[in-house]
């Protein structure tokens, strides 16, 4: 019968050749932010589904705190009062920032959460492309820089110079909600998952071998910059191909230097293995805009950072992440 | 269900599908049968009954694990269209018989896979197991409960497996489900169950015999017709409950770790009065000890339903549909946003691909899903063969296994007796 060794059997087994039906990956989703957030999981670690529901509803809650576009955010709230006087907020908002403030003081300003007067002079936010104005783009530039930003860590209030001043985490809110989710399945115990938000953000616990197996391929770029293998780190990807306008026979990406107003250009598209999902996501928008120039700069004096930026004229691999190998397609 | 009213708008069949946030599981079925001889060589197998479902099992055996050494079937086209089958796998032909009993004095084979009519079961499956024979059997296991104590009885005697094809054990989706949300609780308490399986046609069959002058009352079947249309008569068939009820059941059991109880039921030959005695609408309610109750309806006049088994918890609602998707509704939070479970195959190749933000994209890992998994969907009936074969050559554990099969043969058999009856019966 099933289940009862005879001798026979017993010297037969070959548990290198067992075949299982078990061997599968479970993936676990849900939309949020727009996109769609998932855990992949090994089907040895099915248990973690439950955890995996768990890190989903803590996706469901940053996405209520940092959304802009339902007025009842503690960041609408905060867009809306923040210039007349300061603004309490949560712990959690108040660290974002603070991260926020260091990522771009670390990037020459490269990358910025108050950009959003730039995206909207471009005609972005609403996905209706324009080239602005001089005089337009200028007065939207003035309402932008993290100078206008006044945090303090003791009151825990935040307050904005001038009025017109916004704060927006499109470029860093999926990894942050990547972080805090892999928080909650730690806490419950899982040792191993890979969870992304939508495809440009990614974020590895654990790994067997060598690690999660990712292809880096940015959608302007006419082949995969490489197959990465990640343990225990994230992948944050900024491109051009993402959004962009054409004007003048001229093509404009959305993302926007925040330094000059103007779409960045140079790069097709960066990439960034780091620690944590919200510096991997803030310094790939960065590097995008900053161009290979920063990029290495940054990846010579920040430790356990990598960055795979692609240009035109081929892919340049900058600094190194213990948890990640790179197998470049040539 | 607490539906938004754009997907009320949508019907609740496109809402079943879409609610999971995306397509359907498409990359069910894996490549995880590795390839090549198992240990100990191909199990040398014997096929007996290639009707519709035998044929299916032929058609999704791994012939790396399999040997087809011969066929039997009283009906020469069910042979002839195994043959094909083999000739399409790259196998060699294998020999036909008529008489199981034949194959089995004259075969140098280790095991059966069979599925004939289910009032043939127990005979066969006993006669196999008594003679050395491990068995693959469809469901249900047997018609009669002194026939499935007999195959069990002759199984343990003789030390061989015998698995029944209840193929939900053997599929990714149900195990994931079982393991990820049954498993830890997910659901909470479960006070219900409810089991459905709708379909919009007819059961009867019209075939030619093969021959003017081919006579089935060998086998004990008057007509051509009885023959055919088998699952039509009480003599060998238990009718709706068995063929699809009791797959339904079988993964209720799993899930719940617990068998039912009691049940009763109504039904009738409603829509095809043509002469069948096998109802075409079924209903039972049954209990399970600690207050769970489970509902099975399976009606022949409409497929809005489809087929579903739904768990519904005091913490959320774990549906189960079509055999290839679970979906996953929370009680806590809004249903606007469900949670998505679904598996893909391990297979080489990367499990993401990472690039920047497409435009107005949502559902991003679309293409993910794809990537490196674009492993053909394997049937549940092949990992079930190959389990098979390992625990005839390995020992290693079925997913089903005989006794919990005839649970689920216990509640057809008494549903039917209730339905029947008009009595609530107890399930032996």
């Amino acid at each position: 019968m099933a289940g009862t060794l005879t001798r026979r059997n017993f010297l037969s087994l070959d548990f290198g050749d067992r075949r299982s039906a078990g061997d599968h990956w479970v993936r676990v989703h849900r939309v949020a932010m727009a996109c769609r957030f998932e855990v992949m999981l090994s089907s040895d670690d099915a248990i973690d589904v439950e955890a995996a529901r768990a890190a989903l509803d803590e996706a469901d809650d940053i996405e209520t705190m940092l959304t802009v576009f339902r007025e009842t955010s503690e960041v609408a709230e905060l867009n809306r009062r923040a210039a007349v006087e300061p603004v309490a907020v949560s712990a959690g908002l108040f660290t974002l920032l603070q991260r926020s403030a260091r990522l771009h003081a670390g990037t020459d300003g490269a990358f910025d959460v108050t950009a959003t007067p730039l995206s909207r002079c471009w005609g972005f936010l609403k996905r209706d492309g324009r080239v602005p104005a001089d005089a337009e783009l200028a007065r939207a530039l003035a309402n932008v820089g993290m100078r206008h930003v006044t945090l303090d860590p003791d009151r825990r209030t935040v307050s904005f110079a001038r009025a017109g001043v916004e704060i927006s985490f499109g470029a860093i809110g999926k990894g942050y909600a990547l972080d805090r989710m892999a928080g909650v399945l730690r806490t419950h115990g899982a040792r191993r998952a890979l969870l992304s938000a939508g495809r440009s953000s990614v974020l590895a616990i654990g790994g067997r071998g060598r690690g999660w197996p990712i292809d880096v391929r940015p959608q302007l770029a006419s082949h995969t910059a490489g197959r990465l293998w990640i343990r225990d780190g994230a992948v944050g990807t900024s491109g051009a191909g993402e959004q962009f306008i054409v004007a003048d026979g001229r093509r404009y990406g959305h993302v926007l230097d925040p330094r000059t107003g103007r779409p960045a250009d140079g790069l097709l598209a960066a990439s960034v293995i780091t620690g944590d999902a919200a510096a991997a996501d803030g310094l790939s928008t960065a590097f995008l805009i900053g161009g290979a120039d920063l990029a290495e700069r940054y990846c010579d004096t920040h430790p356990q950072t990598m960055a795979i930026v692609v240009g035109a004229d081929g892919t340049r691999v900058f600094g190194r992440y213990d948890g990640a190998t790179l197998e470049q397609t040539t | 269900m607490n539906l938004t009213p754009e997907q009320r708008a949508a019907g609740r069949r496109n809402f079943l599908k879409a609610i999971a946030g995306v397509p359907a599981v498409a990359a069910l079925g894996a490549a995880a049968i590795a390839k090549g001889p198992i240990k100990g060589g191909r199990v040398k197998v014997g096929y007996i009954g290639l009707g519709g479902q035998g044929r299916a099992l032929l058609t999704r055996t791994d012939f790396s694990s399999v040997e087809a050494k011969a066929l039997c079937d009283i009906r020469p086209d069910s042979l002839a269209a195994s043959d094909e089958i083999l000739k399409k796998a790259g196998q060699p032909p294998a020999k036909h018989y008529v008489e199981f009993k034949e194959m089995l004095e004259h075969e140098d084979i280790e095991a059966i896979i069979t599925a004939p009519p289910l009032w043939a079961h127990a005979d066969i499956v006993t006669a196999c197991l008594d003679a050395g024979k491990h068995v693959l059997c469809e469901k249900m296991i047997a018609k009669t409960r002194d026939g499935y104590h007999a195959m069990m009885a002759a199984a343990a005697k003789n030390n061989r497996v015998l698995e029944i094809g209840y193929q939900r054990n053997y599929n990714p989706v149900y195990r994931s489900a079982y393991e990820g949300i049954m498993k830890p609780g997910v659901l909470g308490e479960i006070y219900a169950v409810r089991l459905s399986w709708g379909r919009n046609g007819n059961w009867r069959r019209h075939q030619e015999p093969p021959s003017k002058d081919y006579d089935p009352s060998t086998w004990g079947y008057p007509t051509w017709e009885h023959l055919v249309n088998w699952r039509l008569y009480w003599r060998y068939s238990e009718g709706l409950f068995a063929e699809l009820g009791s797959h339904q059941v079988n993964a209720a059991n799993w899930f719940l770790g617990a068998t039912p109880e009691r049940v009763q039921a109504m039904g009738g030959v409603y829509r095809f009065k043509d002469g069948r005695e096998l109802p075409d609408h079924v209903f039972a309610t049954f209990e399970y000890p600690g207050g769970i109750t489970g509902t099975f309806s399976s009606i022949e006049s409409n497929a809005f339903d489809e087929r579903f088994e739904m768990f519904f918890g005091t913490k959320g609602t774990l549906v189960m549909h079509n055999e290839n998707e679970a979906l996953l509704f929370d009680e806590s939070t809004d249903a606007a946003r469900p949670t998505g479970v679904e598996t893909a195959p391990k297979g080489p190749g990367a499990l993401l691909e990472t690039s920047e933000t497409k435009p107005q994209q949502s559902g991003g890992a679309a293409r993910a899903q794809t990537s490196g998994a674009a492993a053909e969907a394997i049937s549940p009936n092949t990992y079930e063969i190959v389990t098979w074969a390992n625990a005839i050559r390995c020992g290693t554990p079925l997913n089903c296994g005989a006794e919990k099969a005839s649970h689920s043969a216990s509640w057809t058999i008494a549903a039917n007796e209730a339905m029947k009856s008009g009595q609530v019966v107890k399930i032996l």
